[in-house]
């Protein structure tokens, strides 16, 4: 018999390693093609935040051809990031991946994913409803829309931190805070402007702006909510 | 008849199978990680495995304790200690299988005339406390040890909770063969010196009869494993231990190391080749090391974290449980051989009226006082470092 215990136990250790070796090898795979997944969502997330900023620029200016192509562009973004956000939920449940952090996971993707889905519906409103837009305001709208954007623009690499480096995630967030207050204030500007100097327009016109200029706003409020998860979530991480 | 006699000894290793495989993948099957089937199998080939190679070492401590010369004795002494378990779990106090069967050599020790070895109690009762505290120690550092490395190597979160799983395995069955070496002299210690069972010869390996007697014992363990701890499991795992995937790989880690060390005769070993003192070679309570753990993780993240109660239930489980069971198995052998007519043991080592050893009055005297110093110290020691901790963490996040 073999005498020496920490010989026994290596033998005995190789036995379950290759006992579950298995069923490591499926997680494997399955984790792999999930982190691609979820790289994949990130990066159309990131596009469709692109084209939502190009979008609202072309209607402003009055491009009416390049506002109807980002439009379809960002209308198959959002199915696509839909998709995958259900096939990554769907996967971390059926191969009970992150158990512990998987619904915070979830809700992450699910408010990444309705950044998305209201930067499309801010640009499905300017398709049906057409609302008027003085040139007075095109800098205003524009402007409003880059730095909303880039509320959410700068959310995505820090998600994409938060799954190598937690501890680095609370830096990347900062700007996404920045550029949260500043479409307040882009916002707060634009709507005084409209309802203390623009007596040529009417009430309707006023009401239909102070409308959608507060969709554009919903976007850097929803990736504001999404960095105040990541945040909780890379604490928890680092703890 | 040796089988009857064996029931309370099976009894009791079913119990401890019940509980104590939790603390071993308790935390791995209440998060998810690791299905309940595949950690039972797992543990339960483990246990039986390290009972019987390496379950010796901690038996001769307890024979040294009180040798139980009788069937019917080792049967009583196995049953009150079952029996205080159930009673004090039903009652929902702290318990474990180690203090519980320790307090029942003793009361049989008394009531055959037999002297207690204070040199060998000493070596027990000096367990319970290191036990416990080395598992903070092994938890905290290498709780650290993780959290530095993943730092480092900047792996994906993915990758990581993949290699958490295989880690999980890992650990979890060396945490089974550790507690199958160490908590195996709970469950048939108290048997070996009256049941002498002839060597068997499998050909490629021999089995002692003592190595029979763990054989059958981590069986009984295995029975309790596969029947009747999947509700403690996801007990443990899911509220009582609210662990990370990776805290939860560095407890069961830290207990196994624990269970291990004082298990391992080749260890101690080494440690005399080295001219250091052997390490003793003493069951100790796997419950109160991976309590003693999960403490070791707290402390790397705060006192705030740390449930203080669960110290206290420690301490007090050093004192109750022993008192309990040696009460108990006191009163049962008196019915035992009164009643049935059935031999408990004869006194082999009549307790003298003054000798050179520790009295027990003496360990309580010294031990005690000493405990009480380090928790004061310890304590005054967290609350200033928490203090500095807080105010590190806020100035990283929240200014």
């Amino acid at each position: 018999m073999i005498s020496d215990p920490a010989v026994q136990w290596a033998f005995l250790n190789i036995f379950a390693l290759t006992n579950t070796y298995q069923e490591m090898s499926l997680f494997t795979r399955t984790n792999r093609e999930l982190s691609i997944r979820i790289d994949e969502f990130f990066d159309t997330i990131e596009i469709g935040i692109l084209i939502f900023k190009e979008g609202i620029k072309a209607y402003v200016n009055g491009d009416g051809n390049a506002f109807q192509n980002h439009l379809s562009k960002i209308d198959d973004l959002e199915g696509k990031a839909d998709k995958l956000q259900r096939s990554i939920e769907n996967d971390m449940i059926i191969h009970s991946i992150l158990p512990q952090q998987r619904s915070e996971m979830v809700k992450l993707l699910w408010q990444l994913d309705e950044i998305m889905d209201t930067a499309k519906k801010s640009l499905m409103e300017f398709y049906v409803e057409k609302p008027h837009i003085p040139s007075s305001l095109s800098h205003e709208f524009i402007s409003l829309a880059e730095v909303s954007g880039n509320a959410a623009e700068e959310l995505v690499p820090a998600a994409r931190t938060f799954f190598r480096e937690p501890h680095l995630v609370r830096e990347k967030l900062i700007k996404v805070y920045f550029f949260e207050r500043e479409t307040d204030k882009a916002a707060f500007q634009l709507k005084k402007k409209v309802f203390h100097e623009m007596d040529d327009l009417s009430l309707a016109e006023k009401a239909h702006i102070r409308y959608i200029t507060h969709h554009i706003e919903t976007i850097s409020d929803t990736a504001q909510d999404a960095a105040d998860m990541l945040a909780s979530m890379a604490i928890r991480q680092m703890l | 008849m040796i089988f009857l006699f064996l029931t309370s000894g099976l009894f009791l290793g079913w119990t401890l199978g019940a509980n104590d495989a939790s603390n071993v993948f308790g935390s791995a099957v209440g998060s998810r990680m690791v299905s309940f089937t595949r950690a039972a199998v797992t543990a339960s080939v483990f246990v039986i495995i390290g009972a019987v190679v390496q379950g010796a070492g901690a038996t001769d401590t307890l024979g040294r304790l009180g040798s139980v010369n009788a069937m019917g004795g080792a049967f009583t002494v196995a049953l009150a200690a079952a029996l205080t378990i159930f009673a004090m779990t039903r009652a929902g106090l702290p318990v474990s299988t180690t203090q519980a069967i320790v307090g029942a050599i003793i009361g049989w020790n008394f009531f055959t005339d037999n002297a207690v070895d204070t040199g060998a109690l000493t070596q027990i009762v000096t367990t319970w406390v290191t036990g416990p505290v080395l598992g903070a120690l092994f938890a905290y550092v290498l709780y650290h040890l993780v959290k530095i490395t993943r730092r480092r190597i900047k792996v994906h979160l993915l990758k990581y909770d993949n290699w958490l799983r295989i880690g999980l395995m890992t650990v979890g069955a060396f945490g089974a063969y550790s507690l199958g070496a160490n908590n195996i002299a709970n469950v048939m210690g108290v048997f070996v010196p009256s049941i002498q069972l002839a060597d068997t010869d499998f050909g490629i390996f021999t089995l002692t009869g003592a190595q029979q007697l763990f054989f059958l014992g981590a069986i009984a363990i295995a029975a309790g494993v596969l029947t009747y701890s999947k509700k403690v499991m996801q007990t443990v795992g899911s509220s009582l231990l609210e662990l990370s995937s990776e805290a939860a790989f560095v407890v069961v880690l830290s207990q196994a190391l624990v269970l291990f060390i004082f298990s391992s005769s080749s260890l101690s070993g080494f440690m005399v080749k080295l001219g250091l003192p052997p390490i003793p070679l003493v069951p100790v309570s796997s419950t109160q090391v991976v309590v003693g753990s999960v403490i070791g993780i707290g402390l790397y993240k705060g006192i705030r974290n740390i449930n203080l109660r669960l110290l206290g239930s420690i301490a007090s489980g050093w004192i109750t449980t022993p008192v309990a069971a040696g009460l108990l198995s006191f009163l049962l052998l008196f019915f035992v051989k009164n009643l049935f007519g059935i031999d408990v043991g004869h006194s082999v080592r009549p307790p003298v009226a003054t000798g050179d050893g520790i009295s027990t009055a003496q360990i309580i005297r010294y031990s005690i006082p000493a405990l009480l110093l380090i928790t004061a110290v310890y304590l005054i020691y967290l609350v200033l470092s928490e203090n500095r901790k807080t105010e590190r963490m806020n100035k990283k996040y929240y200014e």
